[in-house]
């Protein structure tokens, strides 16, 4: 065990520090050309004409891409696993937020780049935006996604993430106090100090080398290909350094367009995010909207759980419906509820699209049932870390998905957290495990759950 | 117009609004200095001019004709690491490293210039710059120690564990 535990150089650290670290903007091509998008300035509107030809016949223009040059326009980032796609590439007949992009320029400076992208006319008919996604399921909320205010899609056809376990009436029936809370995480620009980047390269071979600040270099690869209709042997993509990511650069934001303006121009493309566009126009963390009603014994014993998820998605689906599902496998947090029941919904609205960030769908379910469990303590006048570590995951209980826990952590965590507070447990709690529940720990409602992941 | 970039001299032409760091970047090709924003918000561009820490992004290159530029690349080599930037490795003080090159020159300046180890002294000399990989905890903590005249034998950590930077474990 030579490695474990110790303290070990970091394999690029010598070259961070001498500023030999090669970003993609660092990457030298001959003759590149600079990039530029003509975005869409409105939150939401129907594209009723778009001219880029004054901007192709200015001197110094090599390429302008619009969607009519895109092989294959709509390809979803969950395609590969049969999530239908939502998203054009490029805006075709409308625009569904503020900074979309609707065509792109390569040109011989940034200078002729901003002029051509200036001298493009984009005629809009304002609709009227949606950005309250409690407002989306209102009768008179505007439609703003073909497929409806949320994703239809789950397991098919399902218009949520939807969990049912045990008998939540019952629970409820039988509770001696109903908790709830609202919570409601914002959301958060990643803001890594490298802005998104790609440097594109058509070879002599006809492959093209993408230089990609890409976290997810194969994933990317894919999407590029598709989009393109070309092999995966057509594309060389070189990544791995990322200036800051933090799950912001998941999203192939850059590649693709670079990609096909490098083979319109037949010459290497840089595009290089402003750090307002960065702000404005790439994706953030989501913002979630989270209800939560607990049915508790006056003793602290959580019984159920209805909880209602609305994930705001943004103008498109991408990973959205994988964060939330995600999200509703955690909904206990770290505690064992036995009777469930769990409403999600991916709902659109006319924000950028938003994406993984640091613990995707997870850190906002883990704000929430933390924040909560603490509320039950304090409004049945109990101690915080008492309540925690009864209803504690213990080795045999299972998760809201039906997993039979044989690992879990709580009751270590929580205990050492009370210990890093200075806080003394009574000896009840002060003795607790996390070894499989019996006696006074295996409350009747949780009895047939124990091991049991076909818990009805 | 004259520059000495890390000690070597150059001659530029280029129109005198041009920023310092498109010169060193784009013209000589020195890539150390990062645009993180190109706004003087986020100090990935810092330079020394005279040895005093500019933001290269807001410096027009005619308002430092004739002047000495130290870029991170001229504070050390691998094999000759600067007192900070063996701080820096040995505490980990470079994540992705994007924001580095910026917080290594004004700290090297602050080390120099006799700055003090106290903490509440390092952010008020690093508060220009942002970091969004490492909490700026391990930041500090490099600073403090090289501004302590700490220096640190990077070998050693490797090889006392069995560990190289090509090998893995051995």
């Amino acid at each position: 065990m030579k490695a474990v535990g110790a303290r070990l150089p970091r394999y690029d650290g010598i070259e961070h520090v001498t500023g030999r670290t090669v970003f993609v903007d660092d990457v030298v091509a001959h003759g590149t050309l600079v990039v530029k998008a003509l975005r869409s300035p409105s939150h939401r509107a129907v594209i009723k004409a778009l001219d880029v030809s004054r901007a192709e016949a200015m001197p110094g223009v090599r390429a302008v891409v619009t969607w009519k040059d895109v092989p294959l326009l709509e390809y979803g980032h969950l395609s590969a696993l049969g999530i239908p796609a939502d998203e054009p590439l490029l805006a075709k007949d409308e625009v569904r937020y503020k900074g979309q992009p609707i065509a792109v320029v390569a040109a011989e400076d940034e200078d002729t780049a901003n002029a051509a992208v200036a001298a493009m006319k984009l005629e809009l008919e304002e609709l009227e935006p949606l950005f309250d996604v409690r407002r989306a399921f209102a009768p008179d909320a505007p439609k703003i996604h073909h497929w409806g205010n949320w994703y239809p899609h789950f397991e098919g056809e399902m218009d949520r993430r939807q969990i049912r376990k045990g008998s939540v009436e019952e629970a409820f029936d039988s509770a001696d106090v109903v908790v709830q809370g609202v919570y409601r995480p914002a959301a958060i620009e990643h803001v890594p100090l490298e802005t998104q980047v790609c440097l594109v390269v058509p070879e002599a071979n006809g492959r093209l080398t993408i230089y990609s600040c890409t976290q997810a270099l194969y994933f990317s690869m894919g999407v590029v290909a598709a989009h393109l209709q070309v092999p995966l042997n057509k594309l060389k993509v070189v990544g791995g350094t990322v200036g800051g990511g933090f799950g912001g650069k998941v999203d192939t934001a850059t590649e693709t367009l670079c990609s096909l303006l490098a083979l319109k121009a037949g010459r290497p493309v840089k595009w290089r995010w402003t750090r307002e566009e960065e702000f404005l126009c790439s994706s953030t963390r989501a913002p979630w909207h989270i209800e939560i009603a607990d049915a508790v014994t006056k003793d602290g014993w959580i019984l159920g759980r209805k909880m209602l998820t609305l994930h705001d998605s943004g103008a498109y689906a991408r990973f959205s419906p994988y964060g939330l599902t995600k999200h509703s496998f955690h909904h206990t947090g770290a505690y064992t509820i036995p009777n469930l029941e769990f409403d999600g919904f991916v709902v659109f609205t006319n924000r950028v699209p938003t994406t993984a960030m640091r613990g995707f769908g997870v850190t906002s379910v883990s704000f929430a049932t933390e924040t909560h469990m603490s509320r039950i303590a304090h409004e049945l006048d109990l101690d915080p870390y008492e309540v925690r570590l009864k209803n504690a995951n213990r080795i045999g209980d299972t998760s809201p998905n039906r997993i039979v826990y044989t690992d879990p952590s709580t009751v270590p965590v929580v205990k050492a957290l009370a210990q890093g507070m200075g806080v003394t447990l009574a000896d009840e709690y002060s003795a607790m495990t996390r070894d499989q529940r019996s006696g006074s720990l295996l409350p009747e409602h949780l009895v047939g759950q124990l091991g049991n992941p076909e818990a009805h | 117009m004259n520059l000495t970039v890390n000690g070597v001299e150059h001659t530029v032409e280029c129109a005198p609004l041009t920023t310092l760091l498109d010169v060193l970047r784009e013209e000589l090709g020195v890539s150390g200095p990062k645009a993180g924003c190109e706004q003087g918000g986020c100090g990935s561009c810092t330079v020394l001019v005279d040895g005093e820490p500019r933001r290269s992004c807001l410096t027009p290159v005619a308002m430092v004709d004739g002047a000495a530029i130290t870029t991170v690349e001229g504070l050390g080599t691998p094999e000759s690491l600067s007192r900070v930037q063996q701080a820096f490795t040995h505490h980990y003080a470079a994540q992705c490293g994007f924001c580095t090159s910026g917080m290594l020159v004004a700290a090297h300046a602050y080390v120099e210039g006799g700055g003090s180890p106290d903490p509440k002294a390092i952010q008020e000399a690093l508060g220009g710059h942002v970091c969004r990989c490492t909490g700026y905890v391990k930041i500090i903590d490099a600073v403090a120690a090289a501004a302590r005249g700490e220096e640190f034998d990077l070998t050693v950590t490797a090889a006392s564990a069995g560990m190289t930077n090509l090998g893995g474990v051995q």
